[in-house]
């Protein structure tokens, strides 16, 4: 028996972040840990480290974010993976020039205002995102949990910054929901989220279907953590690796997880 | 928690490329297994910051924008005339009362020309800016080793805009400084320099990213969604030639040039969300600012879109209806409403009352059917009024 926090996640465009290198800022077909703990992270109020006035500041805006990744483990119920979208997104960039000539630009207004426009460059960049889809989370405290299960279930309702499902111009559309539910299984705990239900409170019986249908459920999968209680069977499970644990927000850099998930037909059921 | 102040708007573009992904064509995206026309939410924040309409709600008056207020400075200390006078055209002749010396005032007018032009603020280093250091007075050499200001000319390197409010402070330094006669201390120089507004704001709303110096970053306080059509959208082509004006059809009549433009017209939904707290924090707690910068943001959104092609789509379009949400609930946007697309016909109110419906039916399903306070206006059934949601939205924030 544990204690959980459920919540639903669902914005027509969503980023989970995977591994990026130059150019290319893909998606992962399913949420990143760190973009859901992130997501509670903004709705606790903690600033990012790199906007800190001083070094001891900083220290410790990371170790609340460490202590967030650490504390807490997560399972996601994924029942829309989604369309996936690549978008060509550019940004205008002046040129900076070298040692005399260098120069600096106090706004972004100024960097595009200032020089005529032949004299701006061109960043290109394909920036992937998942298009309608719908994921029911569960967070469970460990033992280093710095934060009640409460505590984050109220902040969710009313946030302390903005909440987004992976880059900040994917905002949520579908109120979180956040609620506190004891159960046996991540199963149990997640089963109270159903998108199919929620299509119809919203939309009524003859719409609600119709959208249902519109949503491709194939590749509907749960994953987990490590620590969590399930009943699956061992054989349906596979572990992936996902490098997708926080280790500092200020560099950026993230520690590997293992993940455990177990798929099942369209249709179907674990 | 914190006051979010959510904009959701609904605005119909005739045919338009507002928006185009590499190979030319507009950007589209899928909702609810449809297909739709949509524009990203960084062109449309680029066009908002941009744009005339932001900054002149921003700084809301008009300011001097010189290199040689200098000049103007010194004939101001050695006249005695007000610098507002001065800086008239047709001003008065600037002659010497006596009260000071003409060389304490090329001085002092040069110690304070030179606040303007030493970027000293966030984002800049302090280096030189495209400027020569000043080799005239030896003795001055080392103190002001990085004025871009000329002691000889008293013209600055660089124009220089300067503000109203800054025009008063030198008017006021000018006189503090005629009556003491004393050499412009340090307070006194930091006092000419008032934070601009119109960068200020900017960045308050926006945010800045510096790669080269992350710790000058600054958090948005705006969230801008993908404004995605309510309808389903499918992106046209328009092929095209340039005719040839000397070919005269001996040979062959072929034309010049053969080209083929997409395009599509779409009802735009578009979806703000400003953390009202964390741009006053952004603005150090200057709630006229942010007031300023909220009314400015919603009428950049309201008629403001990106410039893509428009010399030969032509397509600026005003938001016809706009609804205003503040509250302290988790922010969400209203595309749900158009998760089911709208039907030709009567698009404009089916869209408005699309997004009315599914609004009142997430409160019923989540918010035991309680509403946010909000504001709305409908320029097609003629509700409400803009400068009322403008009012509203700015409300306790100031002016």
């Amino acid at each position: 028996m544990r204690e959980y926090l459920v919540f639903q996640l669902y914005g027509p465009l969503a980023s989970w972040g995977d591994i990026a290198v130059g150019e290319t800022r893909p998606s992962a077909p399913t949420p990143a840990k760190s973009a859901v703990l992130g997501l509670a992270a903004a709705a606790l109020g903690l600033k990012r480290p790199d906007t800190a006035a001083t070094e001891a500041e900083r220290a410790g805006w990371e170790s609340q974010h460490a202590a967030l990744a650490q504390g807490y483990g997560l399972a996601v119920n994924v029942q829309a993976l989604g369309v996936p979208l690549s978008d060509y997104h550019t940004a205008q960039v002046p040129s900076s020039g070298a040692g005399r000539n260098r120069k600096t630009f106090p706004t972004r207004r100024d960097e595009l205002t200032w020089l005529p426009r032949a004299e701006l460059n061109t960043i290109l960049s394909r920036r992937e995102y998942r298009q309608d889809a719908f994921t029911a989370c569960a967070l469970w405290s460990r033992n280093s949990a710095p934060y009640s299960l409460t505590e984050i279930r109220d902040k969710l309702l009313e946030p302390r910054f903005v909440l987004y499902l992976g880059r900040k111009s994917c905002p949520l559309t579908l109120p979180l929901q956040p609620t506190l539910k004891s159960a046996d299984s991540i199963e149990d705990a997640l089963a109270g989220i159903d998108l199919n239900k929620i299509l119809l409170a919203l939309w009524g019986d003859k719409t609600g279907e119709r959208l249902n249908d519109k949503f491709s459920r194939d590749g509907c999968c749960l994953a987990w953590d490590a620590d969590a209680e399930t009943r699956i069977s061992q054989d349906q499970i596979e572990v992936l690796t996902r490098r997708d644990t926080s280790l500092s927000r200020r560099r950026w850099q993230f520690a590997v997880r293992e993940e455990r998930r177990a798929s099942w037909p369209a249709g179907g059921e674990p | 928690m914190t006051t979010f102040l959510q904009l959701h708007l609904l605005t119909s573009y005739p045919p338009a490329c507002l928006n185009r992904d590499d190979l030319n064509r507009p950007k589209t995206a899928v909702m609810g297994g449809v297909p739709r026309l949509r524009i990203s939410s960084q062109s449309l924040k680029r066009a908002w910051r941009v744009s005339e309409v932001f900054k002149e709600n921003v700084t809301g008056q008009t300011g001097i924008r010189s290199k040689e207020l200098g000049r103007k400075i010194r004939d101001a200390l050695l006249s005695g005339i007000s610098l507002a006078e001065l800086l008239k055209p047709n001003s008065p002749k600037a002659e010497s009362d006596g009260e000071i010396s003409e060389k304490d005032a090329i001085e002092w007018a040069w110690m304070i020309a030179a606040e303007y032009v030493d970027k000293k603020g966030k984002g800049a280093d302090g280096e030189n800016e495209e400027g020569e250091k000043e080799e005239k007075e030896g003795k001055s050499k080392k103190k002001n080793a990085k004025s871009n200001v000329s002691k000889e000319t008293l013209k600055s390197e660089q124009v220089v805009f300067y503000s109203k409010p800054e025009i008063h402070a030198l008017s006021a330094l000018i006189q503090t400084l005629r009556i003491s006669g004393k050499v412009p201390t340090a307070e006194q120089l930091k006092t000419v320099k008032i934070k601009e507004a119109e960068g200020t704001a900017d960045l308050a709303m926006f945010g800045r990213m510096l790669a080269s110096s992350p710790d000058f970053n600054v958090e948005a306080a705006c969230q801008v969604a993908h404004a995605v059509t309510v309808h389903r959208a499918a992106v046209e082509d328009d092929f095209f030639t340039a005719v040839d004006d000397l070919n005269t059809r001996e040979e062959d009549a072929g034309s010049a040039h053969m080209g083929e433009q997409g395009f599509g017209a779409g009802l735009f939904y578009v979806y703000v969300c400003i953390d009202c707290d964390l741009l006053k924090a952004n603005l150090n707690g200057d709630t006229e600012l942010a007031g300023k910068a909220i009314r400015a943001l919603i009428d950049a959104a309201t008629k403001v879109a990106p410039t893509g092609k428009q010399n030969s789509f032509a397509s600026r379009a005003w938001a016809y209806y706009g609804l205003a949400e503040k509250g302290s609930r988790q922010p969400r946007s209203l595309s749900l409403a158009f998760m089911k697309p709208v039907r030709e016909g009567d698009m404009l109110t089916d869209a408005a009352k699309a997004l009315e419906t599914m609004r009142g039916n997430l409160d019923k399903v989540y918010y035991e059917d309680k509403a946010e306070p909000n504001k709305c206006f409908n320029a097609v059934t003629g509700k409400g009024s803009f400068q009322e949601l403008l009012n509203w939205a700015v409300g306790g924030e100031g002016a």
